[in-house]
């Protein structure tokens, strides 16, 4: 074993420190990446639906409320942008969802 | 009386005369008045032969009278305005362009124009702390009634759209990953304080006319008229706004006892069957007929404006002190 100066007890936790950090990354790339990646995804339906509720009338369907709505786009601009291309490209659409249901 | 006096009825009944003569019975009485006309084909301005705005601009050759018309168009504008403001403040220029459609969609559609009357019907309440009365004289029924179901409509379409928001900004931050800040964050959310801004606007207009404000409808002596009467009186009461009384107006004068000839048989068989009309308002409606106006032969300005003030049975007392 190499001496760098340091004492057992700082080396023995310099270890522990790398297994710890090691461990986390694997047990995000097992467990956590995949699964708050599903989160994250079910957050973006549920902001399409919401996005969809407040200008449906993009769509053609007019809405009683669109003129307030019109209020919140200063704030959802990407989104909105985002949203209405993903909505008018049903092909990336289902791609996505294939993506989404598909099991690991 | 309450704060708000509204007069609805249909169109073509005499809702702007009678609106005026109230106005001027309440400033007459004491009280600081402001009669508001948010007809889109406005003739508070031939009443009182003067324009006006959509300010409060005193009415000449009368004390505590002003009178306001308000444009939504103009309020349609300036709302649009507003929202493409904020947008250039705090969006790239690329994607302006592509919002801009949708900006100019919400307000070119036919909802817009009502939207920005109520805004401005709401504003109005909201600022009226200088007046002891305000005098709504309203758009044809069917607007009107629509109107006044806008707040509860839009609170149940707010409270759902937070719903949503605040379950998918939620979601947003469980997926954060350990030092990875949450793309969304619930208690800085721009989104929802709007509109729980909004909602606490509808909320206060809900409160508003339920509880500081007194409706009368204008009517005819006439079939259709007394129709129209009902369904609105109906639609009201699923709103949880009572109607105070009747104003029935246009009633034809009767000829003297001793007048024979073609226009006063005419005029008598007239008379009659309005009179049958009136019973009948009287009979199908629990709220009172609080004035009965004849026709006039000229068009109701200057001094025949307050003899019709005269005619109309409604108290012109101050509102109760707390509201």
């Amino acid at each position: 074993m190499m001496d760098d100066g340091r004492s057992l007890v700082d080396r023995i936790a310099s270890f522990r420190e790398w297994v710890a950090e090691w461990l986390h990354g694997f047990y995000h790339g097992m467990v956590e990446h995949p699964s708050f990646e599903k989160i994250e995804k079910e957050a973006e339906d549920v902001e399409d639906t919401f996005l969809f509720a407040c200008f449906a009338d993009a769509f053609g369907i007019p809405s009683p409320a669109s003129y307030y709505t019109a209020e919140l786009l200063p704030y959802l601009a990407e989104e909105f942008e985002a949203w209405e291309r993903r909505m008018w490209d049903r092909g990336s659409w289902l791609e996505r969802k294939g993506q989404q249901y598909h099991v690991h | 009386m309450e704060q708000f006096v509204f007069f609805g009825g249909k169109g073509g009944v005499g809702k702007t005369t009678v609106s005026c003569a109230y106005a001027l019975k309440c400033a007459e009485a004491g009280l600081d008045t402001l009669v508001v006309s948010t007809d889109p084909a406005h003739s508070t301005a031939d009443v009182f032969d003067q324009t006006f705005d959509d300010d409060p601009r005193a009415v000449e050759g009368h004390e505590r009278l002003w009178a306001m018309e308000i444009d939504p168009d103009e309020e349609v504008e300036r709302h649009m305005g507003e929202i493409r403001r904020r947008m250039n403040e705090q969006v790239s220029a690329a994607i302006v362009n592509e919002i801009d459609r949708q900006i100019e969609l919400a307000h070119r559609t036919p909802g817009a124009y009502e939207a920005a009357l109520f805004d401005r019907f709401v504003q109005v309440m909201r600022e009226a702390d200088d007046y002891d009365r305000v005098v709504f004289d309203t758009s044809p029924t069917g607007g009107t009634l629509r109107l006044l179901a806008l707040p509860e409509f839009l609170e149940g379409w707010i409270e759902r759209l937070v719903a949503k928001r605040t379950k998918s900004v939620d979601l947003f931050e469980k997926a954060a990953v350990g030092d990875r800040e949450a793309r969304q964050k619930l208690d800085e959310d721009p989104l929802i304080a709007h509109l729980q801004g909004r909602k606490e606007r509808f909320e206060f207009a809900g409160r508003t006319l339920r509880e500081d404000a007194a409706f009368f409808l204008v009517v005819n002596p006439d079939e259709l008229s007394i129709r129209e009467t009902e369904r609105a009186v109906a639609e009201m009461a699923e709103q949880d706004l009572g109607v105070e009384g009747f104003v029935v107006n246009r009633v034809t004068p009767a000829p003297d006892d001793d007048e024979q000839g073609r226009g006063a048989t005419w005029l008598r068989e007239r008379v009659a069957t309005e009179r049958e009309r009136i019973d009948e308002i009287r009979r199908a409606f629990d709220e009172p007929v609080v004035a009965e106006i004849e026709s006039r032969v000229r068009e109701v300005r200057g001094d025949l404006l307050a003899a019709v003030a005269d005619d109309l049975a409604i108290d012109a007392d101050a509102a109760p002190a707390a509201h």
